[in-house]
């Protein structure tokens, strides 16, 4: 990642050969729509080739900070109001087409990861999990899903945290998993 | 720990830390809360340690491969041959949250617009209209448009379809007092044309303008605020710029 900053490209190259599928996956989670998470994960790329220098390896891992920026980047796209209507629409077979083969010890280390991750998430009361999932996988601001789910904003914002909370009990420090 | 109580301050402290962590808070609410933490060594832990857990998030999804595609479409940006690297991206262009905090100097008046509307027109086609546009099966297109100097969170994307343009707006600031948004075309290597869209925003900052006019030709849609009653040409920088990807 040091590189990056220079303009080496091939240090660039390894980073999307490691972080590419993960940040296509968030992308796609997201925006439910393939062209969509592969213009949103190109700009976050491009975005880190040309800002690399921001990235501070006391602040968290390579792999953390890749995914934040596909996140923000995605919430940009989607806040954009065009695309919400109809972001629910999945491409069809897409997930079958492009599942990541687990060829490696670290990709069965980050499948089992993913599955602990959605372990703890699934032992959250349905409405806490709910909110959480649309903040961070639906884009939606914490007004608008008040709005949605017909509840006052402090609910929503205790919900959150409550959420969050609990997921630190179970997943201890998630940033052992991120690196 | 440093930095004054938490409890004393003026906001019910740490109330915002999930949303702010999550990405679920409105943009206002977004930037007095970054001011918030900068004094308040409380929330300030707090953001991290959630941070940490919001970001684990990613990692619940269903894991896929990137389409090599993409990764040779992304690997070929890079290469100022192949369309306008960073080295050569004009600093003051991005789109989504990496927008400037400060316009390029550029001359107020009508050549100072033609400038920043070609030069960012130039740079902006290869960000926005290869890199982001998505286009269905039945020629609709959303074209990303660059925000200039309006803050982080303004977003504009051009809808296209059927040879009319609508330009949607979110989370873009009101015009200055006494000033209006209005809406321009312009065709290659011409002047900017003036349309009859004149517009502002709601409170959330939100906004459909229909682009008046045949799109035959444009190569761009720009915005620039100008006084009430619209201008002949235009008076001011560019706020937005729409290229038309053909």
């Amino acid at each position: 990642m040091a590189l990056v900053p220079s303009g080496d490209a091939r240090a660039f190259e390894v980073i999307f050969d490691r972080h590419g599928g993960a940040a296509f996956s968030l992308a796609y989670r997201m925006c439910g729509r393939r062209a969509m998470a592969e213009d949103v994960v190109q700009e976050a790329f491009l975005s880190l080739w040309r800002n690399g220098a921001r990235y501070d390896r006391a602040r968290g891992s390579v792999r953390s900070w890749v995914l934040s920026v596909v996140h923000n980047r995605a919430i940009d796209v989607l806040r954009s109001g065009v695309t919400r209507e109809s972001r629910n629409v999945h491409d069809d077979g897409i997930t079958e087409r492009l599942e990541a083969p687990e060829r490696t010890e670290v990709e069965v280390a980050r499948r089992d990861e993913a599955d602990h991750v959605r372990g703890a998430l699934g032992q959250l009361p349905t409405e806490q999990r709910h909110v959480l999932e649309l903040a961070y996988f639906g884009g939606f601001s914490q007004t608008e899903i008040a709005s949605m789910l017909a509840v006052p904003l402090g609910t929503v914002k205790g919900r959150m945290r409550l959420g969050l909370t609990k997921l630190r009990i179970v997943l201890g420090d998630p940033a052992d998993a991120l690196a | 720990m440093s930095g004054p109580d938490c409890s004393v301050g003026p906001r019910d402290c740490g109330a915002d830390v999930p949303g702010y962590v999550l990405g679920a808070l409105d943009r206002v609410d977004a930037e007095l809360f970054r001011r918030h933490v900068d004094s308040c060594a409380v929330c300030r832990d707090e953001v991290v340690a959630l941070t940490a857990i919001a970001d684990s998030l990613a990692l619940a999804v269903p894991q896929l491969r990137a389409p090599k595609s993409l990764k040779r479409r992304t690997l070929a940006c890079i290469h100022p041959d192949a369309c306008a690297g960073p080295a050569q991206r004009p600093a003051w262009l991005r789109l989504g949250s990496s927008r400037p905090a400060v316009l390029p100097t550029v001359s107020i008046g009508r050549r100072g617009a033609l400038v920043a509307g070609g030069l960012l027109a130039a740079a902006a086609i290869g960000v926005g209209g290869i890199s982001l546009a998505s286009r269905d099966a039945n020629g609709i297109r959303d074209l990303p448009a660059a925000v200039i100097d309006q803050g982080r969170f303004a977003n504009a994307v051009l809808h296209v379809e059927s040879g009319h343009a609508e330009l949607l707006l979110s989370r873009m600031p009101a015009p200055p007092t006494g000033k209006i948004y209005e809406v321009w075309l312009e065709r290659h290597g011409g002047e900017p044309q003036p349309t009859s869209a004149l517009f502002s925003v709601t409170s959330h900052g939100a906004a459909t303008v229909d682009v008046p006019g045949n799109l035959t030709g444009v190569s761009e849609v720009l915005v620039t605020p100008e006084p009430a009653g619209g201008s002949l040409v235009p008076t001011q920088p560019p706020v937005i710029v729409a290229p038309l990807a053909s």
